[in-house]
């Protein structure tokens, strides 16, 4: 492609026809199919996609830092400041990494070298002592000489993140790859990051390849806006004019399943695409195909081009004009089911307190760290309660105590007829016995009730089918399921014998937004028809107001603030809130809105926690 | 640090007073009366009785043990039956040897490990590796000894079969030879005490050699799939420096640990190697007062092999928490 008129650079990134297979348990598969591409100095650019669309390989690609032992096979040309990386011998790799080339990782908490200090890590990208301290205080990190000297596990992760940028920053690339940076943050540190990465690329007209699974974090960030599925480019826009109208199903379905803080949280959030195969981007066919509501015979037949109109946009669809139905289409998604409440409680914590760390020894001092002080919450049957707070917080301490998984140090916990509740984790892969078919998993819920194998089956179909999984899968491993299949087997397990109480850990924080649409759908669905109540903790204020009656904040463990879901939205009480709702990301912002938060020095038992 | 080291030193007295304690016991089952061991098989009966009074072993069990404790507490040992003298006297006497030998076991034993691991980590096929580690894995450390001592001691004559050194009758002020040929000024004996050395440390480093490699090759697969390891390399640093500054330190504490325990453990093999190659150390020592039931020696010995081992885990622990900062002792 070629930029626009606009931008009178030569760009310093240039992707022609680029393909890579990847092999995997000795199976090789395309994973990018045909990427052209190209970047400015200075620009932004977000690489937008769910897990499996490429855009991380193509991050990769670019610093040649594929896995060696996915015996990558790289074709066609990429051009990085005039040299050719594609055919690059490991030595040029490493030049082009020394200086042109810098990433910030995803999850800044495993990315720091454990055993040295920031200062030495910082030195070895070649600056001098003087020059940590000038960068760590550009990064606005307090005290850099402290945490120049300090080790990688006495900050926290937003500390984390920017001593990494200030590792790359430094350096002076001329691109930068920042891989999902902020997924792994707290949602008010997120948006500080963001605005260090836009302002020091802007500053060292640094191009910046954002790559995120979040619409409205790029919203916020980026010129361009390009769309992966399946390693194809699906469509590349103008960040503003493409969210206002995406011309490709899938931006559409991406749009659609988008959920902020101002999305309707009377009916269903409208899912475009179903979490059927993973599409293989290979064959003369459109990848998408499988998935697309909009699809027609030609789309199996032959490969869309990417098509360059009038106004700039590439588009790889031959249905696009139909796109602006499809996206009124959504906006009539099903309301919830008539939901039955009761005025008894389903869960009652009455001054729940609970320390952690070390005890007083003889020789030693108590070390405790206050996690819970005296919380008081009470759950209505049919009710949901929405728990939100950054790391640190208490709030899957409280969630584990509520389950009785664990004794609180003071206070009672007491459950509607005295039986315990059901719980939801965040990974549901691994909450998942590997070895056991999932209906088997299923099963052992039902084996205190003295059923017959018949009802048993016919039991855990029920329940399959209650969450929208083929009753067929009950023979299928855990490992042999997508990972949204796995978090529904979960709710099925958990709902297979009809619990009063629905625990919920973080369900849908490692999700895509239309698998995560998905599942808030199904458990809003099933806590209403089933007249369950739900404690629902997430970081995510705009799920907890779409999912929840009520939304309780949570602040280093003190309940703030207890209210109705839109009221503590629209009209937050506590500081705390005020703050934690004007970090969401939104959708309609624009560049502009992006606030600059002071930063907070985290104390270290913050740090610890998370 | 020295809450740590507080707690460890009560826990060294707690065990040296349980094990006391059982091979005390031990003595009292095993049918061997030492007073006649040492008064010979002809000796009359008046003769054994003056001896077994002479040792106190005419005293009930819980006297004697009694009598044992309060000794150990000002540093006596007791008396060896079979050389006569105080047992600690022999420990001193006979342990520089052992340790030294320990010490160049366990150098070789980590030289190998490393090599074996970096092998392991670097080599795109390493199946011969694991399969050489496998088959060394599986010999007893016996056959290992003989097969050394006839091939490279028998039929080639490369190194010495026994004995410290080839001169007799050297004494020297620390009692490591190595250490002490360095300290008089004479090189050449130092050689020679690292050429005695070098086929009985062989032996010994064998197993540690296996079982560290091991070890340190799983840590390093687990530490160079970690996240820092790709930051590092997108700073373009080259493979050795990834390898030896990033890799290593963080892969270092679990073979740490399996040192700490090979070495800790090295007691029962110190005694067949020790006994094979004719080495005047404390192995040979305890092989030649079970000959003799001499309990006392053995009771000695084995305390203070159970300190050595316990001084061993304080030492790895120390050194775990130096390679890895978030380890507070």
């Amino acid at each position: 492609m070629t930029l626009p008129a606009t931008e009178p650079e030569a760009p310093v990134l240039s992707i022609r026809g680029l393909h890579v297979r990847l092999s995997r348990d000795g199976r090789a598969s395309t994973v990018l199919d045909g990427i052209d591409f190209d970047l400015a100095p200075g620009e932004v650019v977000a690489l937008v996609g769910e897990s499996g669309s490429g855009k991380s390989t193509i991050g990769l690609t670019l610093q040649g830092l594929l896995p060696a032992e996915a015996q990558p096979e790289i074709s066609g040309s990429i051009r990085l400041a005039g040299r050719e990386i594609v055919g690059a011998r490991p030595r040029e790799l490493r030049d082009l990494r020394l200086s042109l080339v810098r990433a910030v990782p995803q999850d800044p908490m495993g990315a720091l070298n454990p055993t040295m200090s920031i200062g030495a890590q910082l030195r070895e990208s070649g600056l001098s002592a003087d020059e940590v301290l000038e960068w760590l205080a550009r990064t606005g990190l307090p005290n850099p000489r402290r945490i120049a000297a300090d080790m990688p596990h006495r900050l926290s992760g937003g500390q984390r993140q920017r001593v990494l940028i200030a590792m790359s920053m430094a350096a002076k690339p001329r691109v930068l790859i920042a891989d999902e940076p902020t997924t792994a943050l707290d949602v008010t540190v997120q948006a500080q990051i963001l605005t260090l990465l836009r302002d020091l690329a802007r500053e060292h007209n640094t191009a910046t390849l954002f790559i995120t699974h979040d619409l409205a974090v790029a919203a916020e960030l980026a010129d361009r806006v390009m769309v992966l599925y399946g390693g194809r480019v699906a469509e590349v826009g103008h960040t503003r004019a493409l969210i206002a109208a995406p011309s490709h199903p899938y931006s559409a379905g991406l749009l659609a399943a988008r959920f902020d803080l101002d999305s309707d949280r009377s009916r269903q959030l409208g899912t475009l695409a179903s979490e059927q195969l993973r599409a293989r981007p290979s064959g003369a066919h459109c990848n998408y195909v499988t998935r697309c509501p909009l699809a027609e015979a030609e789309c199996s037949e032959r490969k869309p081009d990417l098509v360059r109109r009038q106004d700039g946009r590439q588009v790889a669809c031959f249905q696009s004009n139909r796109v602006p139905d499809l996206l009124a289409r959504v906006r009539e998604a099903p309301s919830w089911p008539e939901a039955s409440a009761s005025e008894a409680n389903a869960l009652e914590l009455y001054r729940i307190e609970k320390s952690f760390g070390p005890k007083r020894g003889i020789l030693r001092p108590a070390r405790q760290t206050q996690v819970l002080a005296g919380i008081d919450l009470r759950i209505q049957q049919g009710e949901c309660v929405a728990l939100v707070g950054e790391s640190g917080s208490g709030k899957s301490t409280l969630l584990r105590i509520a389950a009785g998984l664990l004794a609180p140090d003071e206070g009672d916990v007491s459950w509607f007829g005295g039986i315990p509740p059901q719980v939801v984790f965040q990974d549901a892969v691994a909450a998942l016995t590997p070895w056991l078919t999932v209906g088997e998993q299923i099963r052992d819920r039902l084996r205190p009730l003295g059923l017959s194998r018949h009802e048993q089956d016919k039991k855990i179909a029920e329940a399959l089918k209650l969450v929208g999984v083929d009753p067929a899968l009950q023979h299928a491993l855990p490992s042999e399921l997508s990972g949204g299949q796995c978090q529904r087997i979960t709710v099925a397990r958990a709902v297979v014998v009809p619990p009063k109480l629905l625990l919920c850990d973080e369900p849908i924080s490692a999700m895509d937004v239309s698998l995560a649409a998905q599942t808030l759908n199904l458990l809003g669905s099933l806590r209403r028809s089933m007249g369950m109540a739900m404690l629902f903790v997430t970081h995510d204020l705009a799920a907890a107001r779409l999912i929840a009656d009520r939304i309780a904040v949570l602040e280093k463990g003190h309940l703030v603030e207890v209210g109705e879901a839109d009221q503590v939205i629209s009209a937050p009480q506590a500081p705390y809130t005020k703050m934690l709702v004007g970090a969401v990301p939104r959708l309609g912002g624009s560049q502009e809105k992006l606030q600059t938060f002071p930063p907070r020095e985290r104390d270290q038992s913050d740090a610890l926690a998370s | 640090m020295l809450a740590y080291l507080a707690k460890r030193l009560g826990g060294l007295v707690l065990v040296l007073v349980v094990m006391s304690f059982i091979v005390f016991c031990l003595q009292a089952i095993i049918p061997a009366d030492p007073a006649r061991a040492l008064a010979g098989p002809s000796a009359p009966v008046e003769t054994i009785e003056r001896i077994r009074a002479e040792l106190g072993l005419d005293q009930p069990l819980l006297v004697q043990y009694g009598q044992f404790m309060s000794r150990l507490a000002q540093g006596d040992l007791g008396t060896s039956i079979r050389t006569r003298q105080p047992i600690a006297a022999d420990v001193l006497k006979y342990g520089p040897a052992s340790l030294e030998l320990i010490v160049f076991a366990m150098l070789l034993g980590t030289s190998f490990a490393f090599l074996l691991a970096f092998a392991q980590t670097t080599m795109t096929r390493s199946g011969g590796v694991r399969l050489g580690m496998l088959a060394a894995g599986s010999f007893p450390i016996f056959l290992t000894a003989l097969l050394l001592a006839y091939f490279l001691w028998f039929k080639l004559g490369w190194f010495p079969g026994s004995g410290r050194l080839d001169i007799r009758r050297f004494t020297g002020p620390t009692g490591f030879f190595v250490l002490d040929g360095l300290l008089l000024g004479r090189p050449d004996i130092a050689l020679n005490a690292i050429w005695h050395l070098f086929l009985p440390a062989l032996a010994l480093s064998v197993p540690i050699a296996i079982s560290v490699g091991r070890s340190l090759n799983s840590a390093l697969v687990d530490v160079m799939r970690q996240p820092y390891i790709r930051t590092a390399r997108g700073k373009g640093l080259s493979g050795g420096r990834i390898f030896f500054r990033h890799g290593l330190r963080n892969a270092a504490s679990a073979p740490l640990a399996m040192l700490g325990l090979q070495v800790g453990l090295l007691y029962g093999n110190l005694l067949i190697v020790e006994r094979i190659f004719s080495w005047p150390g404390l192995g040979l020592y305890t092989v030649q007062s079970f000959g003799s039931s001499d309990l006392p020696a053995v009771l000695g010995i084995a305390m203070v092999f159970g300190a050595f081992y316990i001084l061993v885990t304080m030492l790895v622990e120390v050194l775990q928490s130096v390679a890895d900062p978030r380890i507070a002792l």
